[in-house]
């Protein structure tokens, strides 16, 4: 393939050639055939390297495959194909010259433009010796949720001068994925008052409410009278309580919006980035504390994941939330309309929401709470990452603010507990500041 | 300390933003002056009608570190190039038949504009090397090719004969060989000034690894030695058609060898033409064979 110096090059020897012909100026003629000669004996006898890397699968590919590069193979390793935002991901690309001659490569392994490369280089200029390979290790860092794949491998090599140069694909891909991270919610309550029924034994060993003896501690204010052990007041002469083992675990129904609109913001801060972090830390609470948990996301199309316990639920939902997309404008309503006719009665119901341009919002928090569903919205305020991006000026704030406060107090008078979540306070706060504690 | 809201640190540098439609025409209709606030539309780059012509910008818009040695080293070699490149084209190029002649009509006002513009190339050529930037280096260029464009009546005619070389064809032909492989040195060692630098930023600035440096290097240092021989040698050879041409026709006429050497349009220019001719034909047949792939192929192969 011709560089663009090497086609400059050739325009201007042509040019040349025909001049020096037309004022019969020998000069010209002869830096004309210089310039000829460079050229050919670079296309014959160059062999080599900066690249262009268009991501396309093997079955695209159509592009320019030379002799020279059909012996350069590569090979990639992860060291792990699932991590947390924030999380490192350690690369390690073989690249093998099966050929008897040695090679000039430029080789760029593609990342996706979300990473940072943290430690090494994806990008690496080398002589590789006949029947070589060598290693190329770097580390990159993953700062948002989503499905990624590394590669393709984009090799090049050029003449010395960098006239000609032949190009390959090497469709080596590996995907991974970046679960969005946690926060750990051990201090949140947010309780069933309607138990499950749950068929057969299930040791949950952790206090709550239920019947069975789980251990003594000390009373405190605010507890129970009727929890006090009078006889373990009078061994110890310390007002002692009972505390119960949970007997019951609930249904938990995690909503998260993913509209269009709720992308509103900077990349790495917006309403949906939020929401899945929150709904990530949240179904990992309940989830350890052996609730099940179910998953509903809306944008385009209404997402569910069904009700399930255990640490494999815990995967399926991340990996839903790894994968959720801003588009579409699916109002609340038809999400509640859906999941109300399969839900228990009581369970609760978290939604996050940044309860932008969706006028169903009060009519479809109305229903859940009128059927005594326990509502609690998280709401992160597209408002403020936008101000604080200076998208919004100060007048405009305002506006957007006191409209934003009014359905907020409308909600609440509905009897939901709900958090107008602001982006430096922590998910903890926010929950706590929703339920009122 | 950087913004809470920043992205640059995701984006090579780059704040990439996306928002909802509605919130960006709420955002700016609701300023006090009824504009869209610039930070809320994202800047796209628009290449110039010359960007995309040559299918990228003519001047990298990359700054460059201090040189490093290897880029000094090719730095002293251009400005070396220069000086005997200028000198050169000064004598292979007299003011006879230049523009300026055809203009003035004055050989002594010819030869003062032929100097400044040979001085002016040296002096641009200096200062874009040193200073390593490329529109300095073009402007050198069209001046040397200004330089050399000139109307000669296919004779190679010196301004400075000290060494009484126009009286000798061949060593008038190794001059304006040397003089035309001069050029192209300088064409590409001032690129090569520039490509280098590209690549020691990158490596410095972690963009881009470089494994075994020396042999990359030493591979272009060779390079510059044979290619310019070969592509001299072979000048050479095309430039000699006229001795050439006859002494292989004397294989079979020597009567025909004899006319053809005293042949006026063989010594001219449609001489060396015709010799440009000929090797290009075997040059391309070889392409048409698709010679390079098989060679290429073959070195690989081979044990």
């Amino acid at each position: 393939m011709w560089s663009r110096k090497s086609a400059m090059l050739g325009s201007l020897a042509v040019a040349m050639y025909l001049l020096g012909l037309t004022l019969r100026n020998t000069q010209l003629v002869t830096i004309a055939v210089v310039i000829f000669v460079f050229l050919t004996w670079a296309a014959i006898f160059g062999g080599h390297a900066d690249v262009s890397a268009s991501g396309r699968r093997a079955d695209e590919w159509s592009g320019e495959e030379g002799v020279s590069l059909s012996n350069v193979s590569a090979m990639r390793k992860l060291s792990s194909a699932r991590i947390f935002e924030d999380g490192e991901v350690g690369v390690t690309l073989r690249m093998q010259n099966n050929s008897g001659l040695g090679k000039i490569l430029e080789v760029r392994d593609r990342v996706p433009e979300v990473m940072r490369i943290k430690d090494g280089a994806n990008y690496i200029l080398m002589e590789l010796g006949p029947r070589r390979e060598t290693f190329i290790e770097y580390t990159v860092e993953c700062p948002l949720r989503g499905f990624y794949s590394l590669g393709p491998v984009a090799v090049r090599v050029q003449d010395p001068f960098g006239l000609f140069h032949k190009e390959k694909e090497l469709h080596v891909y590996n995907d991974f994925l970046v679960f969005p991270k946690m926060e750990d919610l051990s201090d949140t309550f947010v309780k069933s008052r309607v138990p499950k029924i749950f068929t057969g034994a299930v040791n949950i060993r952790q206090p709550g409410p239920g019947s069975e003896f789980y251990s003594l501690r000390e009373y405190f204010e605010g507890d129970s009278f009727r929890a006090i052990n009078w006889s373990a007041y009078a061994r110890t002469g310390r007002l002692m309580v009972n505390e119960r083992e949970r007997d019951a675990v609930s249904d938990i129904i995690l909503i998260v919006d993913s509209r269009a609109v709720s992308e509103t913001g900077p990349v790495s801060r917006n309403a949906l980035v939020y929401s899945t972090r929150a709904a990530a830390s949240l179904a990992k609470f309940f989830l350890g504390r052996r609730d099940s948990v179910g998953l509903v996301t809306y944008s385009d199309e209404v997402v569910s994941i069904d009700r399930d316990t255990g640490s494999k639920q815990l995967y399926v939902i991340l990996t839903k939330l790894a994968g959720a997309m801003s588009r579409g404008n699916i109002p609340l309503q038809v999400v509640v309309n859906r999941i109300l006719p399969h839900i228990n009665k009581g369970s609760p119901i978290i939604v996050m929401s940044n309860l932008e341009d969706d006028p169903t919002i009060i009519t479809a928090l109305r229903d859940f709470r009128a059927r005594d569903f326990d509502v609690t919205v998280l709401s992160p305020s597209s408002l403020e990452f936008e101000f604080d991006a200076k998208r919004l000026d100060r007048t405009g704030y305002e506006v957007l603010k006191t409209e934003r406060d009014i359905l907020i107090s409308e909600l609440s008078s509905l009897g939901v507990n709900i958090m107008d979540w602001e982006p430096d306070m922590l998910l903890s706060t926010a929950l706590a500041g929703a339920r009122g504690f | 300390m950087a913004k809470s809201g920043d992205t640059a640190h995701l984006y090579d540098g780059k704040t990439v933003r996306s928002a909802a439609p509605s919130r960006k025409k709420l955002a700016g209709t609701s300023s006090s002056t009824g504009e869209i606030p610039k930070d809320a539309i994202p800047t796209v780059e628009i290449p110039s009608f010359i960007e995309s012509l040559l299918g990228g910008p003519l001047v990298p818009k990359m700054k460059f570190l201090p040189a490093d040695k290897m880029v000094q080293n090719l730095q002293l070699g251009c400005y070396g190039i220069l000086i005997a490149l200028g000198v050169l084209t000064y004598i292979v190029t007299p003011a006879t038949g230049t523009l300026w002649f055809a203009v003035t009509g004055s050989m002594a006002v010819a030869s003062v504009l032929q100097l400044i513009v040979v001085v002016g190339a040296v002096g641009t050529g200096f200062w874009g090397t040193m200073t390593r930037d490329a529109r300095f280096l073009l402007v050198s260029y069209v001046m040397f090719i200004l330089s050399v464009m000139r109307f000669a009546s296919s004779k190679v005619s010196l301004s400075q004969d000290v060494f009484g070389g126009e009286e000798t064809q061949f060593l008038l032909t190794i001059l304006v060989v040397v003089y035309a492989v001069l050029l192209v040195m300088y064409f590409e060692l001032s690129n090569g000034v520039l490509r280098f630098s590209m690549l020691d930023t990158s490596i410095r600035t972690r963009e881009v690894y470089v494994m075994n440096v020396k042999k990359i290097i030493g591979k272009y240092h060779r390079s510059l030695i044979i290619n310019p021989l070969i592509a001299g040698t072979l000048a050479l050879l095309v430039l000699s058609v006229n001795t050439i041409l006859p002494a292989f026709i004397s294989l079979f006429s020597e009567q025909t060898a004899l006319r053809m050497e005293e042949s006026i349009e063989l010594i001219s220019v449609y001489g060396v033409a015709l010799g440009t001719l000929f090797v290009f034909l075997i040059v391309g047949g070889l392409f048409v064979l698709d010679l390079p792939s098989h060679l290429q192929s073959w070195r690989e192969n081979k044990e």
